[in-house]
């Protein structure tokens, strides 16, 4: 799968052998067993996932107890807590395998420090940082000014499969709905 | 969670509501300063979030219990508890710190009223993650009674159960329950209830004031006794040949007499002569606390086939009128106490 990783990358930039071979070096595979936490609110972050298979979920929960998901993490996503890692702080988010999983674990570091060493990585990994901005601005944009149902389309598109993997308040929490209205929602689109 | 959320947590004192005697409820509780407890080896120390209180907790303050359940004064009160993991024992294995989790505590660990309580690990599970602290303490001890009840029944599709009180909190919960196990479900109630009885699943709500269930139900499998008195003798005459009985009210059976150490304890003469007329079975559930049974609540909870029923929120300093409000019987699902 490693081997996968590489000719990915390979698709958007000229890698050097040297380059190449340290990327290796610091790319570690890892297959996590379904429901194991990867990342837990309030300790240490050191590592960021790429997913090869499967799914992740990363969340907070809120004074009251209650889980919000954030991202829900399938093939060729990256996750970790960005706000832990940027702030140099403990994690508000949990991240957590809904299936077994193979991700690529780096030390957060070591991979925001790679286009230093081999600066061919910067423009893989600024594509990396704006399309990650982009779905960020994306999904702040359809909370603000879509319907429930709609948000509930545009995710089904996004997330193929996905309702199978996932639990219903996983996806409600995501969509920031009770689950009575998406089972609502399920049964309006049922009809049509 | 962030264990820096759970803020108290080095602090060697801490606040608790303890029974100082028997007696009313106004003169028997008090708020006292005690020492925060410390965890034996396979204990989790829990930052309490929300507790909620039970009819056996009004029992208790009043001395109805003392034969069962003696106690020394003063004494930290109250079994259900959600909350944050703060501290483990060194042999905890499937519990984090900063992990939000819910219990009903073993008798002696009792005394969630607090801003800790120790408990052994076998009795915690991870609390659900779409509910809030206060729903997920309104569960344990009311839904494990309902699990180990349904569950002894053997409970399954297509069985026929008739569980009383449909509005109470553990009838609510056994409603839906049931209900996720595929049962056909017979529930009483009075008039004012039974439309959100309905809501909760229930197949046929029987409002007793103006039906008589016994002539609705027929040969059900199984018959959830939660009110005791003439109910458990008249839950032969609706349960089919060969059914179940399971009480959580009624008189105790000769198994779990022997369990408390009356060895000699007979069942009573016309439960016996009912219970083998009918060749059916009749048993009375002491709720256990179980991890793993909260386990199994979590995931029905988190699928929404399940959900928790509150009837109010008190805050920590007002838990004395907590107790008077469940004193009055009147609360409809469960009293829970907040503690921040």
């Amino acid at each position: 799968m490693l081997e996968e990783f590489i000719k990915q990358i390979k698709k958007s930039i000229s890698l050097s052998s040297a380059a190449e071979a340290y990327l290796l070096s610091i790319s570690k595979q890892q297959v996590i067993p379904k429901g194991e936490t990867l990342l837990r609110e309030g300790h240490t972050v050191q590592k960021i996932y790429f997913v090869m298979d499967g799914c992740l979920r990363s969340f907070c929960t809120d004074k009251n107890g209650k889980e919000h998901t954030l991202q829900f993490a399938i093939k060729n996503w990256w996750i970790s807590d960005y706000i832990a890692i940027h702030n140099n702080e403990p994690a508000t988010l949990t991240v957590e395998s809904l299936t077994e999983s193979t991700v690529i674990a780096f030390n957060a570091k070591e991979l925001i420090n790679l286009p230093t060493l081999f600066p061919e990585f910067e423009p893989y990994q600024r594509h990396n940082l704006e399309r990650h901005v982009v779905s960020l601005h994306k999904r702040i944009l359809n909370q603000l000014q879509l319907t429930a149902a709609e948000r509930y389309d545009l995710f089904v598109e996004q997330y193929p499969n996905i309702e199978q993997i996932t639990r219903n308040y996983h996806i409600a929490t995501y969509l920031g709905i009770t689950q009575e209205s998406l089972s609502r929602i399920r049964v309006e689109k049922a009809k049509t | 969670m962030d264990p820096s959320f759970a803020s108290n947590y080095k602090k060697q004192e801490m606040k608790a509501l303890q029974l100082m005697k028997y007696g009313e409820i106004k003169d028997s509780l008090a708020f006292n300063e005690i020492s925060k407890p410390t965890v034996q080896v396979n204990d989790v120390l829990i930052e309490v979030k929300a507790a909620a209180i039970n009819p056996i907790d009004k029992s208790l303050v009043l001395g109805n219990l003392q034969g069962m359940l003696p106690l020394t004064f003063p004494c930290s009160v109250a079994y259900d508890v959600s909350g944050v993991v703060v501290e483990k024992g060194n042999d905890v294995t499937r519990f984090e710190i900063g992990d939000l989790v819910y219990a009903r505590v073993p008798q002696e660990q009792m005394g969630t009223l607090a801003e800790f309580v120790a408990v052994t690990s076998a009795a915690v599970s991870k609390k659900p993650g779409n509910i809030s602290f206060e729903e997920a303490a309104s569960l344990p001890l009311a839904v494990l009674t309902t699990l180990q009840s349904l569950e002894y029944a053997g409970i399954k599709a297509n069985d026929t159960i008739l569980i009383h009180a449909g509005s109470g909190g553990v009838g609510s919960l056994a409603i839906q329950y049931a209900k996720a196990k595929g049962a056909y479900v017979y529930t009483t109630t009075s008039t004012t209830n039974v439309d959100w009885v309905k809501e909760l699943g229930a197949d046929r709500v029987i409002d007793y004031k103006t039906e008589d269930y016994k002539s609705i139900v027929k040969d059900a499998d199984i018959v959830f006794d939660t009110l005791g008195q003439h109910y458990t003798a008249e839950a032969f005459e609706v349960v089919k040949k060969g059914g179940k009985v399971v009480s959580v009210v009624g008189p105790l059976d000769e198994e779990c007499a022997q369990m408390f150490g009356m060895a000699d304890y007979k069942l009573p003469e016309e439960i016996a002569k009912l219970s083998a007329a009918k060749e059916a079975t009749y048993k009375f559930i002491f709720m256990h606390p179980n991890g793993a049974h909260l386990e199994e609540i979590k995931s029905l909870i988190e699928d929404g086939k399940m959900k928790p029923i509150i009837d109010k929120i008190y805050p920590f300093n007002e838990a004395i009128d907590a107790y008077t409000h469940l004193a009055t019987g009147r609360a409809k699902g469960k009293i829970v106490i907040k503690m921040a």
